[in-house]
């Protein structure tokens, strides 16, 4: 279809997962709820598809179905397997099934994956054509417009610490598209120093905790392809934060302890007035700078983006600084106004990405971290010793994420993928889900 | 709780994750220009193994009709397993005889090691450790 979207996808999406993956193995992570009712709502007999099931969370949700996991990554469907799932190798643009074989399907944080337009339609059209008239589709994908941080593009970079992945971590609140909560860094989350964000935490706030430990997560579970933590808290805590981590065996106890004489809260206060965002780099597309410490090497993009104003406004939304509604869609939630003041900031976003000069923004996350260290880390235990050099863990692997507008997905189905009628559109914790019908061949 | 297992109950089994027959049912080569004419796989294996699972006739009842028969009959007997009936008995829902004998050639044949043929191209797809791969080169997707 497109070498270069592949190519993008196998260095920043498959072999980043199937890089860490064996980091995966020990944990159990619970599911989004959602997901899990949709799921216990199927009726009994039914068979259903997880597109891109990682290590197959969500596979014996229903012991009253029968799921297949499905997964590009070889080294998450082994874990499904040692599970006691079935699952099996393929590609969501090519799906190795015969038509309308299922009775419901999800694919929950997969769609952010594809790098174009066209493969994500492709994507999306072969899950309907393996699934039955009347069957159902959910599909969970990461939305652009977040309570507490900012994307500053719809198609963004995401580094994943292994720092944070650890068997001895039981917990975590966040998810990937899940805000920081109360100052303290779950230890899935994140991986995050998402070099996109601009970094506004309210600590106060915890959306996690809606859900309180139901829903945590383990690290790496989460970071397994869906869960991801863009936060700045990571940021927050500064380079002799992330060395510990990173040296020491993180035991959740001393975990916290840590991070609470590390007063996050204050860390946070003065982050948030600042912005850590990289600069967004001339190219149209991502905010990839070969300078990164932790860039390696990558594909010339701007053959894999087109012009950016071409690639945002697809007609979902109206003007930029606007909180606008779902047209024609009921079942969202009334959180659509949480996201306001990140679509104000589109205005911004659309001139910065015309073009700045493109200044090594790792460069100036260096210097703010450095600020924050010398500050608050004085008093803390000299085993925070910080590490002159690499600023950012080395080895921080890349993910990318196309990172979907308000009524993008829907405007995408009801345009290009006709076989399918949306049921019904919202957001959940930062995260679009649809639900749509694959319609009979009588309609 | 027992803590001592009696003969007379059955220990409860677990679902492993190899691939089954009712996997095998669903699947379908997807290399270029194959079409519908890439069902069914042709299944090879090499190291299969019974593994009992809990019997749920409603379950399976539920599955039947959902099952392309032919193939699966094609795969049963690849696998030499007792022989499965051209099509379902009338009144298969409440025959006990013939849910337990689908139960057993779709859920508790697992198939760890073998492969899955194209019909139309021959292309070969692996199944190891129970994990069939039905990834394709470049070359010869659609996309």
């Amino acid at each position: 279809m497109d070498p270069e979207a592949a190519q993008l996808e196998k260095q920043h999406v498959h072999d980043v997962y199937e890089s860490t993956a064996p980091y995966f193995s020990d944990l159990q992570s619970k599911a989004w709820p959602r997901v899990r009712q949709f799921l216990q709502d199927q009726k009994p007999g039914s068979l259903i598809a997880d597109i891109g099931c990682g290590t197959g969370k969500y596979l014996k949700v229903n012991s009253q179905v029968h799921t297949l996991g499905c997964d590009y990554c070889g080294p998450l469907v082994e874990i499904a397997r040692n599970r006691g799932c079935e699952v099996m190798v393929c590609d969501n643009l090519n799906l190795p099934f015969r038509d309308q074989g299922f009775d419901a399907i999800i694919s929950i944080g997969v769609i952010h994956h594809f790098s174009t337009k066209q493969r994500r339609i492709r994507a999306i059209k072969e899950m309907a054509r393996v699934l039955a008239p009347g069957g159902q589709l959910m599909i969970y994908v990461w939305a652009m417009e977040q309570k507490n941080r900012h994307f500053e593009k719809q198609d963004v970079l995401v580094p994943w610490n292994r720092a944070f992945c650890s068997g001895l971590l039981s917990e975590s609140h966040q998810s990937w598209g899940h805000p920081v909560s109360q100052g303290y860094q779950g230890p899935g989350s994140a991986c995050g120093c998402a070099v996109c964000f601009k970094g506004r935490c309210d600590s106060k706030r915890s959306h996690s905790m809606d859900y309180g430990p139901a829903v945590a997560r383990t690290c790496c579970e989460d970071i397994s392809k869906e869960d991801e933590e863009e936060n700045g808290l990571y940021n927050n805590f500064g380079k002799s934060f992330r060395s510990w981590f990173f040296s020491r065996s993180l035991d959740e106890s001393t975990l916290r302890k840590q991070i609470e004489r590390a007063r996050p809260m204050k860390i946070m206060e003065g982050w948030a007035n600042s912005t850590v965002s990289r600069q967004p780099s001339r190219h149209p597309s991502l905010d990839f700078h070969p300078q990164e410490p932790f860039s390696a090497k990558g594909p010339n993009l701007d053959e894999v983006f087109v012009d950016t104003s071409s690639q945002r406004h697809v007609g979902w939304l109206g003007t930029p600084g606007t909180s606008e509604n779902f047209s024609g869609h009921e079942g969202g939630e009334g959180r659509r106004k949480e996201g306001s003041d990140f679509l104000d900031t589109s205005d911004t976003r659309d001139r910065v990405a015309a073009g700045h000069a493109s200044d090594p923004s790792a460069r100036k996350m260096l210097r703010r971290v450095s600020a924050f260290d010398s500050t608050d880390s004085k008093s803390e235990d000299p085993s925070y010793a910080e590490k002159q050099g690499d600023a950012l863990d080395s080895r921080a692997f890349m993910r990318y994420y196309h990172v979907f507008r308000e009524g993008e997905l829907s405007g995408l189905l009801q345009e290009s993928v006709s076989e399918l009628q949306v049921l019904s559109a919202s957001n959940d914790h930062g995260n679009w889900c649809i639900i749509a019908e694959k319609r009979g061949s009588w309609e | 709780m027992r803590s001592v297992r009696s003969f007379r109950f059955r220990p409860r089994e677990l679902p492993s994750g190899n691939m089954k027959l009712l996997t095998h049912n669903l699947l379908s080569s997807h290399v270029r220009g194959v079409g519908t004419r890439g069902f069914p796989l042709r299944l090879q294996a090499t190291e299969v193994r019974i593994n009992p699972v809990e019997f749920n006739p409603d379950f399976v009842a539920r599955m039947i009709p959902k099952v392309e028969w032919a193939a699966l009959v094609q795969a049963a007997d690849t696998l030499n397993l007792a022989e499965v009936p051209k099509e379902p008995t009338e009144g298969y829902e409440h025959d006990e005889t013939f849910l337990r004998k689908m139960h057993h050639v779709l859920l508790e044949v697992d198939v760890l090691e073998g492969t899955l043929q194209c019909p139309e191209s021959g292309r070969l797809f692996p199944i190891s450790r129970g994990i069939p791969n039905m990834l394709l080169n470049d070359e010869e997707t659609e996309t």
